[in-house]
């Protein structure tokens, strides 16, 4: 076998000269050979050899025969002609080279046991290998390490283990962090309905938010203290105040309706254009307004507005006869706010109180809530 | 490197166009050309191609073209005569 690459050409045709003259500015041409008058063989790179048909067909030459030689040449044949049975080979072996390992772990069922742990038990105690693993010794190795695990089954399904788990009914206290009910607001206790836990309060006691109102424990008759879940549900009444509070004379700053605006115009940051005016107001506020003046990122200009509004001072006068309503209705709205969870209003009250100048209205909703706990019956 | 053509050319003193083409001829057997202007005629006895200023003609027995690429050819074979018409 020849080992370098070249490709033979056997032609026929007219004013052979002509042609091989023009060819060989094209390709180097090798071994050129005149059979007869119309005749003649050459050899040229197997790499050129598509150029050269192409040239030959080109110029209405009938091409006789075509053989190539060459490592490369033998290559492409060999994988051109055994290129899809080598395919399927490779890939059959690396299937079932594959299918030989588990490469997927499933576990189903389960709510309170952690699925990422009870799978790095499996991977950790068991090995990869479909054919080593017992899926009989992977449901008693799970029975033992997990508590939890009532009922347990194991399959290898195709290359996935499927654990199904069935996991154990427990009692809440196997779960529960025993957190004591505390008071979610300050008021005094009108009704205990306590189902589980130590009462630390009674009825008609005054009660600050935080308190705890109900202890995570039970003492039985032995004396033993026995920690439970606290379950009850406490109601209190709340006194929700509001307050508002009126001065007779005070000073109210307004805006005169005069303003003097600056511009600047940027890039990057930069200053390009700035239009400044003397701000001659003993009192005034500021706005600062950013526009892009252009839409792209390119060139952003960016325009910088800067307004100065001119303020004066006025004493406003009025007197709390006058607007008593309107006060009392703002501290009442005040006072709602605080309303947001209650069940009941009980009582609304207002007060008042006279200092110099000033009337401070205080307005109380009494209602009933439940401050603390949770009841389920 | 030593460069047989180029020696020859610079040590002639009579101003000649030397640099159209070149003509080798070893041992009778091969003949290497470089500049030529493509093929005139191909057999087994005779080889002829243009060169500037005329044409090669090549005589002989069992001639093949070794080599032909754009300006240079090898002919191989028993070349009894090379002439310039």
């Amino acid at each position: 076998m020849k080992m370098r690459n070249r490709t033979k050409f056997h032609i026929q045709s007219l004013n052979q000269e002509k042609l091989l003259s023009k060819l060989c500015k094209l390709v180097p041409l090798e071994e050129i050979e005149r059979k007869n008058k119309l005749e003649s063989s050459f050899e040229c790179s197997y790499f050129d050899s598509k150029r050269v048909e192409k040239f030959l067909k080109n110029n209405n030459v009938k091409i006789l025969d075509v053989k190539h030689f060459g490592l490369a040449f033998q290559c492409k044949r060999v994988l051109s002609a055994y290129g899809l049975l080598l395919a399927v080979v490779v890939f059959l072996v690396f299937y079932l080279v594959q299918n030989q390992f588990v490469l997927q772990y499933q576990v189903n069922g389960t709510e309170k046991l952690d699925k990422f742990e009870v799978v790095e038990f499996v991977k950790d105690n068991f090995s990869s290998r479909k054919s080593d693993i017992a899926t009989d010794e992977v449901e008693v190795k799970l029975m033992e390490k997990f508590d939890e695990i009532s009922f347990v089954s194991c399959i290898i399904k195709g290359q996935t283990l499927v654990l199904n788990i069935k996991e154990k009914l427990l009692p809440d206290e196997m779960y529960s962090t025993f957190s004591p009910i505390v008071a979610q607001k300050d008021g005094k206790i009108t009704k205990i309905d306590l189902i589980s836990g130590t009462a630390n309060v009674e009825v008609g006691d005054i009660v600050q938010k935080g308190d705890i109102l109900v202890s995570p424990y039970m003492i039985d008759t032995s004396g033993n203290v026995k920690h439970v879940e606290t379950r009850a549900e406490i109601l209190a009444q709340v006194f929700n105040e509001g307050s508002c509070d009126h001065y007779e004379s005070f000073i109210q700053v307004e805006r005169t309706g005069k303003k003097v605006e600056e511009s600047e115009v940027t890039l990057f940051g930069l200053s390009i254009y700035k239009f400044k005016q003397d701000v001659n107001f003993s009192l005034y506020e500021v706005e600062y307004e950013n526009i892009d003046l252009t839409n792209n990122l390119f060139l952003p200009f960016k325009l910088k507005k800067t307004i100065y509004y001119e303020l004066e001072e006025k004493v406003v006068e009025s007197k709390f006869e006058d607007v008593q309503d309107e006060y009392i209705a703002k501290a009442r709205e005040k006072a709602l706010e605080n309303c947001e969870n209650c069940d009941t209003i009980i009582e609304e009250f207002y007060t008042l109180r006279h200092l110099s100048g000033i009337t401070i209205v205080n307005y109380c909703i009494v209602t009933q809530e439940q401050i603390g706990g949770t009841y389920d019956s | 490197m030593f460069n047989f053509l180029e020696e020859i050319k610079e040590n002639i003193r009579t101003p000649l166009e030397l640099d159209s083409f070149n003509l080798i001829n070893v041992a009778g057997h091969l003949l290497y050309v470089e500049g030529h202007l493509g093929l005139v005629t191909l057999s087994k006895e005779l080889v002829s191609f243009k060169v500037k200023g005329g044409v090669i003609i090549v005589e002989g027995q069992n001639m093949i073209l070794a080599e032909l690429s754009e300006n240079t050819l090898k002919i191989c074979g028993i070349i009894k005569k090379v002439e310039q018409v």
